[in-house]
């Protein structure tokens, strides 16, 4: 019997190696080289899915990645201890010039963060502009009854209750741009300190405000608290099924995030020529651009690479991997649900970006 | 350290590295988490814990203070244990002395199985199931109905908040406590507990005494129990509501220390001073854990002396 056993156990794992022969993917030692990254948990799936299919497409390249947030993942690739970092913010401009012709910056991917809300009995398209967000947020509007939203909303019947807000506890881009949003959109009721990726919620002071961990948290608590609102990357609203919000632009419309939409507030970003380049600007640049039909709660993502790697193999690799992206990456199929594909600009730096590794030629 | 005689002599010194490490480990990570603290204690000072401040600059050294979440943990962990602490003892009666043989060992089974189970299981359950649950059956009644008393005072509006955090918390760390105040319970010599039979003892008096008898063990659950709550950090972060208040409301949202640092850490780098302020919030939980701990298992020492 035991021996039966053995005997199956030998012919299955003979049978994994005649496939894995078969459709060419060598085993490891054999010419594979593994990069390591890690940062922002927003572009996480879509890197996993990338790795997943350059490891299919080449045979040799292994993307390794490790959600742990955009800061940890920055300190990880700072200190050596990562090959790349993937950042939901560019580079801090002090940080750029410190690292300046050495750190090479690509947006790969590009999100919208939406506003989602709780209201029994409400169905419809709720339309806000970033001054009643910055109003809600700050504890002043407090019920949804309130004449600022209802003249926003004159078809919609919305009962008198309290408003629960609910905001990211732990620090995340997505907050960022919220933040940005609100300061950009109503600069005198939302003052720019209080614009970051973790700050003091004026709201929960007033015992309205609820933190909630990561962007599923946030969806989670929206579903369960009755007349409650959160805002949350657009994949986790998907998910959750809740209703999103339509946002005031800043050239007098009233925007969903759609892919055109979206695509429209890339165009406003102006990225920069080079990977090698100041990014830090291209957020604010993106957010409520005022550009017509264009959403204004948009933002990229960056990979973060050095432009010189010490192990050639590492640097092969990774120029590999940013042609991938560049290429059949962006492609509908190739994307995660949630996230847009990168206009032309982007996909040139990414290209670029891979020449200056695989050279070797950074200026640093 | 007695005496090791010569034919054990070997057998003692390879046990020696492994005691070491543990030690070695313990203090490592004592001077790590003492010496990334030491920036932010020293801009702030020991006030670090008593402002009330989170106003991070990525530029600037921000504000920072930890009072909030300092407070937050000392509510939610005295709250569970006052919850908990009458149940394990309620629990370990009715096991020991009421249930019939099977449906205690499948008692004792269940609350071993709790005891084990990860905590972001308890932390969703928590959200889903027991925060609405309690906001409209248990909340909003006693704000309704004793909204003049302090803890109750304000209107419940969202599920998370301090009180669910305790709630949770308490429900958690039940079965951990139980398991200490039963062993304690199974302890008492049997003589005591035929001298009490044999003079007639109501079963009123009867678990008095036992009770008595425990005693220490009761107050070593409830020290080690207070040692968990605070520590505890996914579950708690779910439902406590991470807002920086501090107020005598229950039904407020809150924050507790480890789930400020489970929050904030993924990108604390960012910030000059948020790293240090977070390691100082761990340093204070453990020297809290610590001290929790060790009195916790001097009371249990005396339980195990006189009870041989």
């Amino acid at each position: 019997m035991a021996r039966m056993l053995a005997l199956v156990a030998l012919a299955a794992v003979a049978g994994v190696f005649a496939a894995a022969l078969a459709s060419g993917v060598s085993g490891p030692g054999d010419g594979v080289v593994v990069v390591t990254g890690s940062g922002s948990s927003f572009v996480a799936p879509q890197i996993y899915a990338w790795s997943g299919q350059l490891r299919e497409e080449t045979g040799w390249v292994i993307v390794e990645y490790e959600s742990v947030g955009s800061g940890a993942g920055l300190s990880n690739f700072l200190s050596g201890v990562r090959d790349f970092a993937a950042s939901d913010p560019p580079l801090p401009k002090g940080k750029w010039e410190e690292l300046r012709g050495r750190v090479l910056q690509v947006p790969v991917v590009l999100g919208a963060v939406v506003v989602i809300y709780n209201i029994p009995g409400f169905e419809g398209i709720l339309n806000l502009t970033g001054e009643v967000l910055a109003r809600i947020y700050l504890g002043e509007i407090e019920y949804w009854d309130d004449p600022a939203i209802a003249r926003l909303n004159p078809a919609a019947d919305l009962p008198h209750e309290r408003i629960v807000a609910v905001y990211r506890s732990d620090s995340s881009g997505t907050t960022q741009v919220f933040t940005m949003y609100l300061s950009k959109s109503a600069p005198d009721a939302w003052p720019a300190e209080l614009v970051g990726k973790t700050i003091d919620w004026p709201v929960a002071s007033a015992g309205r405000g609820v933190g909630a961990k990561g962007n599923e948290g946030v969806s989670r608590v929206v579903a369960s608290t009755p007349y409650s609102i959160g805002y949350v990357e657009l994949s986790y609203a998907l998910d959750s099924g809740l209703p999103v919000a339509a946002l005031d632009n800043g050239a007098g419309e009233l925007v969903l995030p759609t892919p055109e939409s979206v695509a429209a507030a890339a165009r406003a970003a102006g990225l920069p020529g080079s990977p090698l380049d100041d990014f830090s600007g291209v957020l604010e640049a993106m957010v409520y651009s005022g550009v017509p039909g264009a959403y204004p709660l948009a933002s990229f993502s960056f990979l973060i690479l050095w432009a010189d790697y010490q192990d050639p193999a590492k640097a092969r690799a990774l120029a590999a991997f940013l042609e991938y992206i560049a290429g059949p990456g962006r492609e509908p199929g190739n994307l995660a649900p949630g996230y847009f594909p990168v206009p032309e600009e982007a996909r040139r730096l990414a290209v670029e970006a891979a020449r200056i590794i695989a050279g070797g030629s950074g200026a640093g | 350290m007695t005496r090791v005689p010569p034919e054990d002599r070997l057998f003692y010194y390879t046990l020696l590295p492994s005691a070491y490490i543990i030690i070695g480990a313990l203090a490592l990570l004592v001077a790590v988490v003492a010496w990334e603290s030491a920036p932010a204690l020293g801009e702030y000072g020991p006030g670090l814990y008593a402002r009330n401040a989170w106003s991070p600059s990525e530029e600037g050294p921000g504000d920072y203070g930890l009072a909030a979440a300092v407070y937050g943990t000392a509510v939610t962990s005295l709250l569970a244990v006052a919850v908990a602490l009458p149940l394990s003892v309620a629990l370990a009666i009715a096991v020991e002395e009421l249930a019939p043989r099977a449906l205690r060992a499948a008692a004792e089974y269940l609350v071993d199985l709790a005891a084990g189970l990860p905590t972001v299981v308890f932390g969703l359950w928590g959200l889903e199931v027991l925060a609405p649950l309690l906001r409209d059956h248990v909340m909003r009644p006693l704000w309704e109905g004793l909204g003049l008393l302090p803890p109750f005072s304000c209107e419940p509006l969202s599920a998370a908040s301090l009180f669910t955090a305790g709630a949770l918390l308490a429900v958690m760390v039940t079965p951990y406590m139980f398991a200490l105040v039963r062993e304690a319970y199974r302890m008492v010599p049997r003589d005591l507990r035929e001298a009490a039979a044999s003079v007639a003892a109501a079963w009123y008096q009867y678990v008095l005494l036992m009770l008595s008898m425990v005693r220490p063990a009761v107050a070593a659950a409830a020290l080690l129990g207070l040692g968990r709550a605070a520590g505890e950090t996914v579950a708690v972060s779910l439902v406590v509501g991470n807002a920086f208040n501090i107020g005598a409301c229950l039904f407020q949202p809150g924050y507790t220390v480890s789930a400020l640092i489970a929050n904030q850490f993924g990108n604390a780098y960012f910030y000059p001073l948020m790293p240090n302020v977070l390691f100082a919030g761990g340093l204070v939980l453990l020297a809290a854990g610590l001290a929790l701990n060790w009195a916790g298992l001097r009371l249990l020492d005396r339980v195990r002396l006189y009870a041989r």
